[in-house]
C-alpha cells in the first residue's frame, strides 16, 4: 500500500568506511513525482547515501526498495536510476550526440538506430542543446555540460533521478537559471528528483520536500515551509544559517542566556539546551529604546549590503556573533557606528526554545 | 610601428631561446643524417672507400638475399614483439592504472615494473641464456614435471628467444604509458557508464579502451623505436642465426664497409620515420597529452 505511493524507502541503511559511519539507520520514504532536495553539511554523508541509492557501494545493513521492488542486491546498471554527477562525468572521446545516445546504444535493451536517433534529438530540444551536437564536451560551457548530463541521464527514462551537488560548479548566475530548468524539466517528465545540496538556499527554493541529513542520519523532513519555520532540533536551525542561536540553561518554565531568564513556552526535545531566534526577527535598538523583549547589549561590527536587505554583524560580551537582517522593504536601515554599544531585542514569542527536556 | 616593434623584439627573443636547441639538433642530428645518405653512395672497395659516387651499395643491398632477408626479419620481429608487448602490457596497465584504487600502491608497483632496468642491458638479455637453455632452468623443470622427455632445443639460439627476450625488456615502456593514461580517467565517467546500463564489456570497449589509446600509440612508439634498431638481443640470444638490419650494420661496420653500413642506416631511419608516422596518425597527441 505504502509502497506504491513512495518512489524509494529506505529501510535501516548503514553504511561504513572503517571507523567512520557514513550512513547510520536511515529510514525514510521519498515521495513519487516530487522534487525532493537533501540539505546537509559537507561530509554529512549526502553523497554516500546517493551511491547507495544508486547502487556504486551497497549498505552494510538494511535493505532499499525502489518502485516497491528490494534492490539491495541488484547491480547499479541494472537499477534504472539515473544518476548526475557533480563533475558532469561526460566521456570526453564522444560529441554530446554521443554521449547522450549511450545509455540507449550500450544499455540492456537494444534499441533500433531509428528510435535512439528521435529520443537523443527529443532530448537535445528539451534540455536546449540544439545545435551543439556534434561538439565535444570540450568545446561546450559548464552549463552546457551540465545539461548534456541532464539530458543523458533523462533519455533513458528513469523514474527517479538522484543529482549530487549538480548546480555546484555553475557560476552564481547560471545556477539561478539552472534551479528553474531543472524544476521545470522534472515537472514535464514526471520523474522524481533526489537532489543533494549543502545550500541552504538551494535546497529551500528548489525542494518540494526538504530533507536534511546530519552525520549519517536524516533528522528532518518535511515541506520547505515546515523545515524553515519549524526546525525540529538545534541542528536544523544551524544549517538553515538563518537562525542566532545562543546556549544557556533550560530550568522549569523559563530559558537563562546571555540575555538573562526568558520565559519558554513551547520547548522542542534537544540533546543540548539552545534559544533560538531568526536573524529577521532580531532588531537592534539605542540604549534606552523601549525593547520588544529580553535585552542583549552587543557591539556593532561591520554590515553588508544584500540589494533588498541589510545584514548587520553584532558581538556580545562573550564574543559571540549575531545577526541582523533588517530587509529594506521595513524602512531605511539605521546607521550603526562601528565598535559602539546596541542593545538586540525581539519578540519572545518568535523564539524557538530547545531543550533536554522537552514541554515542561 | 609602435606595435611592431616589441613583436619583432619577442621574435629576436624566442630566436635567441631557439638557437642553442637548433644548433644542436643541425650539428649532432641533421647533419650526421645528411652524411650518411651521403656516404651511402660512396664507392666502396674491399679495403678503402672513395666519395666517388655509385648506386653499387644500393644494388648490392637490395639483389642480396641475406640483406633483404634481415629486413624482412627485421619487420617481422618487430611486429610480433609489438603485438605481444600490447597483449602482455595492456591487461597489466589496466591493473597498475585503473584497477589498483590507491595511488601510492599503483605507483610502487609502477617502480616495480622498472626493477629490472637496475641491471645492465647485457646482464639482462645474458640472464635468459640460463633459463632457455638446453640444460637451462625451464628444460630442467619441464623434465622434473614429467611434462617433456627431451630438452626442447628451440628455446635458444633462435626466433623464439630473442623474441622473448625483447618481449621482456621492452615491455614495460608499453605498460608505463598506458597506465599513465588509464590513472588519468575520471572514474565518475565509468560510475555514469554503469549507471547507463553498460556492462563491463560495453564499458572497456566504448570507454576505457578509446581513452587509454593515446598511451597505447606512445607504448607502441617506444617499443617500435627500440626494437626496429634492436642488435644486441639477437646477437645475444639468436647465436647468430637471427640477423637484424642493426646486426648487419654492426658487422659492415666492424668489418670497415662504410657504405653499405650507411645503406642500411639509411634504410631504417626512412622505415622508423614512417612507423612513427603512422602511429601518430591514429591519434592526435598534442590535443591528448
Amino acid at each position: 500500500m505504502v509502497q506504491s505511493e513512495s518512489i524509494f524507502r529506505l529501510d535501516g541503511v548503514t553504511r561504513r568506511f572503517g571507523a567512520l559511519t557514513a550512513l547510520d539507520d536511515i529510514t525514510f520514504e521519498a515521495p513519487q513525482n516530487e522534487y525532493i532536495s537533501l540539505l546537509g553539511p559537507s561530509g554529512a554523508g549526502k553523497t554516500s547515501l546517493l551511491r547507495v541509492i544508486a547502487g556504486f557501494e551497497s549498505p552494510d545493513v538494511g535493505r532499499i526498495h525502489f518502485l516497491g521492488r528490494d534492490i539491495t542486491d541488484l547491480p547499479a546498471h541494472k537499477r534504472g536510476i539515473g544518476f548526475v554527477f557533480q563533475n558532469f562525468a561526460l566521456f570526453p572521446h564522444l560529441t554530446v550526440f554521443e554521449n547522450i545516445a549511450f545509455g540507449l546504444r550500450n544499455g540492456i535493451d537494444d534499441i533500433a538506430d531509428a528510435q535512439i536517433g528521435d529520443r537523443v534529438r527529443e532530448m537535445v530540444d528539451l534540455v536546449g542543446l540544439s545545435g551543439l551536437e556534434d561538439r565535444v564536451p570540450d568545446q561546450i560551457s559548464g552549463g552546457q555540460k551540465q545539461r548534456v548530463a541532464l539530458a543523458r541521464t533523462l533519455v533513458m527514462q528513469p523514474k527517479l533521478v538522484l543529482l549530487d551537488e549538480p548546480l555546484g560548479a555553475l557560476d552564481a548566475n547560471l545556477r539561478g537559471r539552472m534551479q528553474t530548468e531543472l524544476r521545470q524539466i522534472r515537472e514535464r517528465l514526471n520523474v522524481t528528483f533526489l537532489h543533494v545540496t549543502g545550500s541552504e538556499t538551494e535546497a529551500l527554493a528548489m525542494g518540494d520536500t526538504v530533507a536534511v541529513l546530519d552525520r549519517g542520519r536524516i533528522i528532518q523532513s518535511g515541506t520547505p515551509e515546515q523545515i524553515h519555520d519549524t526546525p525540529s532540533s538545534s541542528d536544523v536551525a544551524l544549517f538553515l544559517n538563518r537562525f542566532n542561536l545562543f546556549d544557556g540553561k533550560l530550568s522549569a518554565d523559563a530559558f537563562h542566556g546571555p540575555f538573562g531568564p526568558v520565559p519558554a513556552a513551547n520547548v522542542c526535545q534537544n540533546p543540548t539546551d539552545i534559544y533560538a531566534i531568526r536573524y529577521d526577527r532580531t532588531k537592534a535598538f539605542r540604549k534606552g529604546d523601549t525593547l520588544p523583549g529580553p535585552a542583549l547589549p552587543a557591539r556593532f561590527l561591520a554590515s553588508e549590503y544584500l540589494g533588498s536587505s541589510v545584514i548587520s554583524f553584532f558581538e556580545t560580551a562573550d564574543h559571540k556573533q549575531v545577526e541582523v537582517d533588517h530587509h529594506l522593504s521595513f524602512g531605511d536601515p539605521d546607521n550603526y557606528k562601528v565598535g559602539e554599544e546596541y542593545v538586540l531585542s525581539w519578540d519572545p514569542r518568535h523564539a524557538i526554545v530547545f531543550g533536554q527536556e522537552a514541554a515542561a | 610601428m609602435s606595435i611592431a616593434a616589441p613583436s619583432t623584439q619577442r621574435n629576436t627573443f624566442t630566436g635567441w631561446l631557439l638557437a642553442p636547441g637548433v644548433f644542436w639538433m643541425i650539428l649532432f642530428l641533421v647533419a650526421p643524417i645528411m652524411m650518411i645518405v651521403y656516404v651511402s653512395f660512396w664507392t666502396q672497395t674491399t679495403f678503402a672507400i672513395n666519395s666517388t659516387l655509385t648506386l653499387d651499395s644500393w644494388k648490392n643491398f637490395f639483389s642480396s638475399e641475406a640483406y633483404v632477408g634481415a629486413l624482412w626479419t627485421t619487420l617481422r620481429l618487430w611486429l610480433i614483439v609489438l603485438a605481444l608487448t600490447f597483449i602482455i602490457g595492456y591487461p597489466a596497465a589496466l591493473f597498475v592504472g585503473l584497477l589498483v584504487k590507491s595511488k601510492t600502491v599503483s605507483t610502487i608497483l609502477l617502480v616495480l615494473c622498472v626493477i629490472p632496468f637496475w641491471t645492465s642491458f647485457l646482464i639482462r638479455v645474458l640472464a635468459w641464456r640460463p633459463m632457455l637453455g638446453k640444460e637451462g632452468a625451464i628444460n630442467i623443470i619441464l623434465q622434473k614435471l614429467g611434462l617433456i622427455d627431451s630438452p626442447i632445443e628451440v628455446l635458444l639460439f633462435s626466433e623464439l628467444s630473442v623474441i622473448i627476450g625483447m618481449t621482456q625488456i621492452y615491455v614495460v615502456f608499453m605498460v608505463g604509458p598506458i597506465a599513465f593514461m588509464l590513472g588519468r580517467i575520471d572514474r565518475n565517467i565509468i560510475e555514469a557508464a554503469r549507471d547507463l546500463g553498460a556492462g563491463f564489456g560495453r564499458i572497456f570497449w566504448k570507454i576505457i579502451f578509446p581513452l587509454s589509446l593515446p598511451g597505447v600509440v606512445v607504448g607502441a612508439i617506444f617499443v617500435s623505436v627500440m626494437v626496429l634498431g634492436e642488435f644486441a638481443t639477437s646477437g645475444a640470444l639468436s647465436g647468430r642465426k637471427v640477423n637484424l638490419l642493426g646486426n648487419i650494420i654492426v658487422t659492415q661496420v666492424g668489418s670497415l664497409k662504410w657504405a653499405m653500413a650507411s645503406v642500411v642506416g639509411v634504410i631504417l631511419t626512412i622505415l622508423l620515420g614512417i612507423v612513427v608516422a603512422g602511429f601518430l596518425r591514429i591519434v592526435d597527441l598534442k590535443s591528448e597529452l
